[in-house]
């Protein structure tokens, strides 16, 4: 398990605001924690995943997708600042993620 | 000369023609028109209706496979033009028509009698049950396979894109069931592709023994440049091997992943996607390598 520090909320931030800019060809300025993926960003699930495999290279993450995608499942994401809290907790806890919900 | 780093990928078919790359590249729309036009005459008098920004017969399959093929040929054109000469090609799918008619294995009249032929050779097979095909993001091969077993689904794997993404086909209800039991399994991303024939699958091994029957009087001619396999990553050599490669194509499962594996390790380091859709470029993100995917525009224009 991974400490989330001030630095690591910081970089992931940077990182989800960087890449949605660039994906979706928005100005980084206009993007906030309640920008909504699909409706403000046309964003979709790929770009999510891609995401996962950015952090999961950055943070050398045990992670299996299918975890991952069992949890958003039963917690579904829809602004940046989900998808940041969520990043976050992927890093922290990894493959047990699910345990979370017990 | 062929640039021994090159290779053109001819996408499958697609329906969406919003911000197409060949757009604002010069001479684009005249060489697609001609080959309209030549289309039209040969295989389907109403595809001269055709409009980027209006008619664009979304929901005929055949007539959207005819008018991708065209579009794949009209930006195999434009890329001879601009001297680009791959060391390879491949057909991700039913791309496979407009990479022969790249490669010089084909005419292009003859790649549209080709896909004429297979499209009405699977439909008049399937007598029984509707089908359909899917992509599955997220779970791995065996994941995917337990559940069709477990749920004893006709369903099959079709196609790996990448380590984490596949391709489906089979019957409809089945599938739309392994895409829900795959969502609660976990799998990132689910989606229904919106075709009526279960391609790369053994459901059409009848209808692909038909169109073998049917398409005995086309000309294969030995190509000018290399044809990978899709399905078993061989270099297709012989017009017999091209022959031979359209039938099975049809009824045998692809894996593009191995595919564009393969071609990294021949140092291939530039790939190319020739048609109107970006769907290789973003999926290959998800392949590790030392490489660039460029749609046509991006790689015209760079």
């Amino acid at each position: 398990m991974a400490t989330i520090t001030e630095r690591t909320k910081s970089e992931v931030k940077e990182i989800v605001y960087s890449f949605f800019a660039e994906e979706c060809e928005a100005d980084i300025e206009q993007i906030n924690d309640n920008t909504s993926i699909i409706n403000d960003l046309d964003g979709d699930s790929l770009m999510f995943l891609e995401l996962i495999e950015i952090f999961k290279k950055k943070y050398n993450l045990d992670i299996e997708l299918k975890v991952i995608g069992k949890y958003a499942v039963k917690h579904p994401v829809a602004t940046i600042g989900q998808l940041i809290e969520m990043q976050l907790l992927i890093i922290e806890h990894e493959n047990r993620l699910m345990e979370l919900d017990k | 000369m062929a640039d021994t780093s090159l290779s053109f990928i001819f996408p499958a078919f697609t329906r969406d023609y919003i911000d197409h790359p060949g757009q604002n590249l010069p001479g684009f729309d005249e060489q697609f028109s001609q080959l309209l036009h030549t289309g039209a005459e040969t295989v389907d008098s109403v595809l001269s209706d055709f409009h980027f920004n209006g008619q664009t017969f979304p929901e005929d399959e055949l007539r959207t496979q005819y008018l991708t093929y065209i579009y794949s040929c009209t930006a195999s054109v434009i890329l001879r033009k601009h001297n680009f000469y791959p060391l390879y090609t491949a057909g991700y799918s039913m791309g496979i028509y407009a990479a022969m008619f790249d490669a010089g294995v084909v005419s292009f009249e003859t790649g549209l009698e080709l896909i004429r032929l297979a499209y009405h050779s699977l439909l008049d097979s399937l007598k029984i049950g509707r089908f359909g095909m899917g992509i599955l993001i997220g779970l791995n091969s065996e994941d995917i396979q337990q559940l069709i077993n477990h749920f004893g689904l006709r369903v099959e794997i079709t196609n790996q894109n990448a380590p984490h993404s596949f391709v489906v086909s089979g019957f409809r209800e089945d599938l739309t069931k392994l895409l829900e039991h795959s969502k609660e399994e976990g799998a990132l991303h689910v989606r229904d592709l919106g075709v009526s024939l279960p391609y790369h699958s053994r459901f059409v091994k009848e209808g692909a023994m038909e169109f073998a029957r049917r398409i005995g009087h086309l000309k294969f001619s030995s190509q000018g440049n290399q044809i990978i396999s899709l399905i078993d990553q061989t270099i297709l050599v012989t017009a017999e091997s091209m022959r031979n490669e359209v039938i099975r194509n049809l009824f045998q499962p692809l894996n593009w992943f191995s595919t564009n594996r393969m071609m990294l390790d021949k140092k291939i380091t530039t790939f190319v996607e020739c048609g109107t859709s970006k769907d290789l470029v973003k999926n290959a993100k998800f392949v590790d390598g030392n490489y660039r995917f460029f749609a046509l525009d991006s790689f015209l224009l760079q």
